[in-house]
């Protein structure tokens, strides 16, 4: 008698679960497409040849990739190139800052250590924005701006890049640090400690900065439009394309425009499609590795 | 393979970090200790005495405050733990995760750019003597507590070092596992034939394995001695107390002399110090008054009622295997710890050993240890 209630119940509560895992997926995919749709329409609006103006339909009645063509042989080719050069030197430099700063924050012991970091803690809490004015003066004169504007957003970029010591110092202080202490026994010097102990433990914390480091530069508008000032040659995508949007353009360059957001996409995709099982590792190992 | 000598060896700590008003802490006060090519000495004492952080020093794991370690005669303050060429044993067995026993085991002679042929041939040598060769591609948290620290001391074995430091090694273990290691580090201390220093909280650890042995107590040097020496001849109340479990009875009593005789008066009973004893208590002609009487609960022993034994009763029997401790309180309300091996009693009086019954007890006067009452000092050795 027991033993057909228990199964009763255990049914009971099987068939509950599947209803409430019917309802969770149902909210999941109408979510998705929700946030999808946008994505959708760009990728179709991209392929779409019969014209290049905006149109009251999504789905392309002629479709092709003059649009992509038409792309390459514009100055896009020259503002993803340097996106890419700023996103990655940014990315490589950054990581190398931040680690490095973390590393030291989270095992060495020095005067105003904690001052320091408390110094950074409020200074992270001003927005950028308020020192783009001075930015703009320096990096002018040192003849950074309009078409020399690459090195000079590089520089911006990593130029504040050790406050971001945060979460990878986080990280790093839950390795316990007699393994530092072995390997130093061991012969190895305190780089050797960073490199072939300490990061290689950090793996999915090294991916997360570097992904972090990466995405800032990559999608960056506001310094990048401010300090090429209107020079095509030292403009990245998200300004460049820009451009393209006013009412003058818009209308000979939509499709294009399309077809350059799906290009912009692609390598950002790409890298969080191969490292996002270490970014959501990254994101949440420092709190819950004892 | 080195001595090892520590002069005048002082560690302070002391908030630095620019938030808080200074605070000092002296972790180690003037440590002198020679330590001879070698020798196996080992650092004791309770939590927070500083023999860690001595060993530290040492490594170059800490800055010496002040004073010199110097290693085969070269003063070591100011090298980094990789050119002091020691190696070390960590508690926590400090493995690299992410590495297998062999990566592990290899990573020192790989930063010496050894060639592969010859760190192949020194690993395997050491893993076949610590008996972990057949673990040597897993990764350290595929192994349990006893091969963990097998490997931590093949890592350190590899080495052409010239001491051997161990962080209290064993104290992750279980006690049966403890006293197994207990004895390979014993066997690998013939083998290695270098200078050792150990450091850990347990006597019994220290008694087995030292040569040596330095009793700390809050950063300051107790006594140092052979294992025989400081459980013989205790320098002082603190080392009489700590060598030796049960721990030794201390007993406020007066020390009398009489026709050139001395006697002591523990609970009204008066008992001669004769033989060696009492030479060497004449030599040493310590005033008469007030002093602790020691006695180690084996130096006690079980009379019969008027033989002029200290009547005691008796609260707790301790049945260990070979030996009962027994737990008894005097008249005066003091408690002793006495230690009877098991064979020197006859049924009838096992049957006697109850909680609540009386009975007798006799000091033996031959090993008894006199301190005294202030300065804490042994009355004859300090």
């Amino acid at each position: 008698m027991s033993t057909n209630n228990s199964m009763k119940r255990s049914m009971g509560l099987k068939a509950s679960a599947r209803i409430s895992n019917t309802i969770i997926y149902i909210v999941l995919i109408a979510m998705s497409f929700i946030w999808l749709i946008p994505f959708i329409c760009i990728v179709l609006q991209s392929f779409r040849v019969e014209s290049t103006w905006q149109v009251g339909y999504v789905i392309p009645q002629k479709w092709g990739l003059d649009n992509y063509v038409k792309l390459f042989h514009s100055d896009f080719t020259r503002w993803y190139l340097n996106t890419f050069i700023i996103a990655v030197v940014t990315a490589l430099l950054q990581t190398v800052i931040v680690l490095c700063m973390s590393y030291t924050l989270s095992r060495f012991r020095f005067k105003m250590r904690k001052a320091l970091m408390q110094f950074m803690l409020i200074l992270g809490m001003f927005p950028g924005m308020l020192t783009m004015i001075i930015l703009y003066r320096v990096l002018k004169d040192l003849g950074m701006t309009q078409a020399n504007a690459v090195p000079g957003l590089i520089l911006v970029y990593i130029a504040s890049s050790g406050m971001g010591y945060y979460v990878s110092k986080g990280f790093f202080d839950t390795i316990p640090k007699s393994l530092d202490e072995a390997a130093r026994v061991d012969g190895a010097t305190r780089a050797q400690v960073l490199t072939k102990i300490i990061l290689p433990l950090a793996k999915p914390i090294v991916i997360y900065t570097i992904l972090t480091a990466f995405m800032a530069p990559w999608g960056d508008f506001v310094f990048a439009r401010y300090i090429s000032f209107g020079t095509s040659a030292g403009m990245n995508v998200a300004v460049g394309m820009y451009n393209w949007l006013n009412k003058d353009m818009i209308n000979s360059w939509y499709t294009m425009f399309c077809a350059g957001g799906v290009i912009v996409a692609i390598p950002v995709t790409i890298l969080f499609m191969c490292l996002q099982k270490y970014y959501v590792e990254g994101v949440t190992g420092g709190a819950v590795k004892g | 393979m080195a001595n090892v000598k520590l002069t005048n060896v002082k560690k302070i700590y002391s908030s630095n970090d620019g938030t808080h008003k200074k605070d000092y802490v002296v972790a180690v006060h003037d440590f002198n200790l020679d330590i001879k090519d070698k020798e196996f000495v080992v650092f004791v004492g309770p939590s927070g005495c500083g023999k860690s952080t001595t060993l530290r020093m040492i490594a170059g794991l800490e800055d010496i405050s002040d004073g010199t370690v110097e290693i085969d005669g070269e003063v070591v303050n100011d090298l980094q733990p990789k050119d002091r060429n020691i190696a070390m044993v960590f508690q926590n067995y400090a493995l690299y995760p992410h590495m297998t026993v062999y990566d592990n085991i290899a990573f020192s002679l790989r930063l010496q750019k050894m060639p592969e042929d010859e760190i192949y041939e020194r690993v395997t040598n050491a893993a076949e003597i610590l008996g972990i060769t057949e673990y040597l591609m897993r990764k350290p948290r595929a192994l349990s507590g006893g091969q963990r620290q097998r490997v931590a001391i093949g890592r350190a074995m590899v080495r052409d070092s010239k001491v051997f430091l161990m962080d209290e090694p064993l104290s992750n273990l279980d006690a049966k596992l403890r006293n197994q290691m207990r004895a390979e580090i014993i066997l690998l201390r013939q083998k290695l034939n270098t200078t050792f220093v150990y450091v850990t909280h347990d006597q019994t650890e220290a008694m087995t394995l030292g040569d040596r042995i330095v009793i700390m107590k809050d950063g300051y040097i107790m006594q140092v001695g052979s294992p025989t020496e400081v459980f013989e001849r205790p320098k002082n109340l603190f080392v009489a107390g700590f060598i030796g479990a049960p721990q030794m009875n201390f007993i406020e009593c007066e020390l009398t002399r009489e026709g050139g005789e001395y006697f002591v008066k523990p609970f009204g009973v008066k008992f001669p110090v004769d033989g060696a004893k009492g030479q060497e208590l004449k030599k040493a002609n310590p005033s008469t008054g007030t002093i602790v009487l020691g006695v180690r609960p084996e130096h006690i022993v079980l009379t019969d009622a008027g033989q002029g034994g200290i009547p005691c009763t008796l609260e707790v029997n301790e049945m260990m295997g070979s030996e009962v401790h027994l737990h008894v309180y005097t008249e005066d309300g003091t408690r002793l710890v006495v230690r009877v091996p098991t064979m020197n009693l006859s049924q009838e009086q096992r049957d006697h050993l109850k909680q609540g019954n009386k009975v007798y007890l006799k000091f033996e006067s031959k090993v008894m240890h006199f301190f005294n009452k202030e300065t804490e000092q042994n009355l004859i050795y300090a």
